[in-house]
């Protein structure tokens, strides 16, 4: 399962402990950076490390090999032969991606060698692949497709024209999100090797060999992980494909627009696909600091969401106690005056799709009407330093940070569905790193082998006083990282547990300054921008509030309910989807869901980053800060911005790290906010820690976008009938 | 005599406004249908329109329909009802009335004019589906 090339050890870069024990076998001592070696790529040289395949060093001058099993974040496979190039004084071609240069190779990528090798690998290929790309979903962006007509014979040897003998091959069912047409398939083995090395579930394989080779699931089964999308990505034919997006648009006729997903609080990076106002698809975009070129499922399919349960037009509860369709007039008109009647006693929740310019709107309007009610959904210790020091609440080591890490301790946290991208870093670190990890919380299955320390609190304080036997890890550890999971710090004790990790956090010996052992794991998009600008965690100022009106920004989790709050409080709701939120609201304005908007949001390691607009929004929905920016005119306390980027000056005087997209504002001062925990007198429970989120079947609907679309709904059925099923382990 | 003068056509003339009932009918009349001509009346349709016809003048213009005084300005073809419309056309010389070998079913169809513009046009219902399907309160 874990192959760890011979050319990957000799790169260096990642060297485990278990390999270092094979090279030390050789050399004694330390391992001495060996020095470069000189090749020529089409005669032109190139100083390279020793080990660097033929194809990195092709690169390296920008000669681009072309290849199909071969990928930068997979093991090498080297079976397509397809980078088959001439290597000067061999007598056969080499296989560029598997073969390690030597000193003083001349490499001919453009040889006539080369190019009849590539021409007669590419007509093996396409004896055995269907010519059905007119009708097929890869057709325009298909790496078979381009390299046929880059590399591929300018004529066919192909007689068959009665079609007998073009190998078939039974498509295979691996569940709701991913379609297969597996004669299309030229075992390059990506999907196989992702599987097994970056998702965690070995389930695929190949089965037969030469002509007879499938690849599959062996019997029939889903393809169960979260990260289940990639493949499609990673088929570089037509074999693996989308099945939600099948038949529906062809490459060249999309619009692409760069975004950001809010789904999870990693921020991952996307590239939200539209055609004729619809979003057709969402797919990932580079990110080496947060999603390297992965995607979680729900990120990537639950785009049907955003086109049901919409909000389209404001809505008024009449007295008959039934919400009406009404225009905006009237909508802002009656919204004003219930606000300008409430006086201060009015109060707003962020929910988890609140971007930066709303929540910065809602506040400053709220403010200057004399109220300082303004909460967030999901609830975060206030004892000690509370939110006023970053540090406490942020991923602070950075999500890419995670691969670095020797030890890791998670607490009260399942990344693998709260944060399936960290969690493949972690993964990541687990096989290329010798990553050791231990999680306190319910027993989960995280894809890589874990010490699990128990779900008792307690535990927490074992650690501290070095009673427990996982603690002599954690403090020899030169890179350890603690993950805390937002949700355990929502418990009554969360306090408690957030001082006792900041405390055991501090006893940790790091050597590196820069190493940040304490990481916060949010589960929301919206949570660090509103505690960066000044919102207060958890509703119970709403509750304790008497209050006349409450905003719920997108609040759709049911922290507040109607019994909540008093029985004259009119509740205005601003969102894209009627949920939870929707429905117990005396006002209803819509606004626009985050591809409809250029919004702000700040991830889990504190990184502003924007959303832009790829589709518009539907019916009579506007951009959320315009909505309240119209709203604060009606009541006669104007805010001072009319256009984004004046807002966005708001925003940066707020806080400036808000409109620096793409950069992750470090925090600091854990000592302080350690010494300020140690104050608060709250003591660890003895309640279990415990998860929402502990299996498949509950990550694919988390949230009201989630909540309302069919393909989630598709997937939570099929997950459940997988794990009914006699062979499900 | 007043033939060689011409004045048979003030005769005429003065009998055309009699026909159409003064001279304020005349104007009117003339203003509505752009032209004001003698003619006699072959028939009255259920609807209220009114068949003319004036063989002086030459074929294409010696039948003509009035409308309905009700329809005011807004009249048009396709108010002429089927059974007047081959006698208007030339398609027949016989009136509804004078022709018996016209079909007559209970189950025919009133005439309906042309309703496009109108609240009572026809439009096909889409059967594509709604691109954003909206929330509707109260409905799980």
């Amino acid at each position: 399962m874990m192959r760890i090339t011979f050319a990957k050890v000799l790169q260096g870069a990642k060297i485990s402990p278990k390999h270092l024990l094979i090279a030390s076998r050789n050399q004694s001592g330390e391992v001495k950076k060996p020095e470069k070696i000189e090749v020529f790529i089409d005669n032109k040289s190139v100083m390279v490390e020793p080990g660097t395949t033929v194809l990195q060093a092709a690169a390296m001058v920008g000669v681009e090999i072309p290849r199909f099993c071969y990928h930068e974040r997979l093991a090498v496979a080297g079976n397509c032969r397809m980078c088959l190039v001439e290597v000067e004084k061999s007598p056969k071609p080499v296989a560029a991606c598997a073969m390690p240069v030597m000193k003083g190779w001349h490499i001919k990528t453009d040889s006539e060698m080369t190019k009849k090798a590539r021409e007669g690998i590419m007509e093996f290929l396409l004896v055995n692949h269907p010519l059905d790309c007119p009708i097929c979903d890869q057709g325009g962006e298909c790496d078979l497709q381009d390299q046929s007509m880059a590399f591929g014979s300018d004529r066919s040897r192909f007689t068959d024209n009665d079609f007998s003998g073009k190998r078939a091959v039974e498509d295979k069912d691996i569940g709701p999100l991913i379609k297969t047409i597996m004669t299309r398939c030229i075992h390059c083995t990506r999907c196989i090797r992702f599987a097994s090395e970056i998702a965690g579930v070995d389930d695929l394989g190949t089965t037969g060999r030469g002509n007879d080779m499938q690849v599959g699931t062996y019997i029939e089964k889903m393809f169960m992980s979260e990260l289940s999308g990639n493949v499609i990505d990673l088929c570089p034919v037509g074999a693996l494909t989308s099945k939600p997006y099948s038949f529906t648009a062809r490459p060249w006729e999309i619009r692409k627009v760069d975004s950001i997903d809010v789904l999870d609080a990693v921020g991952s990076n996307i590239v939200v696909s539209t055609r004729t106002g619809e979003v057709m698809r969402i797919m990932p975009r580079v990110n080496e600091e947060i999603n390297e070129e992965w995607l979680a499922d729900k990120s990537r399919f639950s785009y049907d969401g955003l086109k049901r349960q919409r909000l389209v037009t404001p809505m008024i509860r009449d007295n008959k106690g039934e919400l009406k369709p009404v225009d905006w007039e009237a909508a802002l008109l009656t919204v004003a005056k219930v606000v300008k009647n409430a006086g201060s006693k009015i109060g707003a929740v962020a929910g988890g799709f609140a971007d930066a310019e709303q929540l910065i709107a809602v506040k400053d309007l709220l403010n200057t009407l004399g109220s300082e009610a303004l909460c967030t959904e999901h609830t975060f210790p206030l004892d000690g330093s509370g939110t006023d020091l970053r540090s406490s609440y942020l991923l602070n080591n950075r999500i890419a940070g995670a691969e670095e890490a020797d030890v890791v301790l998670l607490v009260g946290t399942n990344p693998r569905f709260e944060a399936p991208l960290l969690n493949a870093r972690l993964r990541k670190g687990w096989v290329h790193n010798e990553l050791e990890v231990a999680s306190i919380g319910p027993k989960v299955d995280l894809t890589y082998d874990h010490d699990h320390l128990g779900d008792d609190p307690q535990v927490l304080q074992q650690l501290i006083n070095g009673q427990h036997e996982f603690s002599k890890k954690l403090r020899s550890a030169k890179k350890p990282l603690i993950i805390v999971g937002s949700e355990t710090l929502e418990r009554s004790d969360g306090a408690a547990i957030l001082s006792a990790v900041q405390t055991l956090a501090a006893s940790t010996s790091v050597e590196n300054k820069d190493w940040k052992v304490l990481n916060v794991l949010h589960k929301i998009a919206s949570q660090v921008a509103a505690l960066d600008i000044g919102y207060t965690p958890g509703v119970d100022k709403i509750r304790e509030g008497n209050l006349k009106v409450l905003f719920l920004l997108g609040a759709d989790d049911g922290a507040i309910e109607k019994s909540d709050l008093p029985p004259d409080c009119f509740v205005i709701y601003q969102g894209h989807h009627g949920d939870h939120g929707a429905s117990i609201a005396d006002a209803i304005l819509p606004g626009a869901a985050y591809t409809e908007k250029q919004a702000t949001y700040v991830n889990t390691e504190g990184r502003a980053q924007q959303t832009l607009v790829a589709v518009s929004p539907p019916g009579r929905a506007r951009e959320d800060w315009k909505i309240i920016r119209a709203l604060s005119e009606i009541v006669g306390a104007k805010l001072p911005y009319d256009k984004l980027n004046e807002i966005r000056d708001r925003l940066e005087e707020v806080a400036p790290h808000l409109t620096r997209y793409g950069s992750a504002e470090g925090a600091n001062y854990f000592k302080q906010a350690e010494q300020l925990a140690k104050k608060s007198k709250s003591q660890l429970d003895c309640t279990p820690i415990d998860v929402k989120v502990k299996e498949l079947q509950d990550y694919f609907m988390t949230d009201s976008i989630s909540r309302a679309s069919p393909t989630m709904a598709k997937c939570v059925q099929a997950v459940l009938k997988q794990k009914q099923s006699k062979y499900c382990d | 005599m007043a033939r060689y003068f011409g004045l048979d056509r003030i005769f005429t003339f003065l009998n055309t406004i009699k026909e159409a009932g003064g001279i304020r009918a005349s104007l009117y009349k003339l203003y509505r249908m752009d032209n004001l001509r003698p003619g006699q009346l072959v028939g009255t349709d259920k609807y209220g329109n009114k068949y003319y016809q004036n063989p002086s003048y030459f074929y294409g213009r010696n039948r003509w329909i009035e409308y309905a005084p009700y329809y005011g300005m807004e009249y048009d073809g396709s108010q002429v009802p089927a059974e007047w419309y081959g006698w208007l056309h030339y398609k027949t010389d016989l009136t509804p009335d004078q022709d018996p070998s016209r079909p007559k079913y209970k189950w025919m169809l009133d005439h309906t004019e042309n309703l496009s513009g109108t609240p009572g046009q026809y439009m096909p219902y889409s059967t594509t589906r709604p691109k954003i399907e909206p929330w509707i309160p109260g409905r799980k």
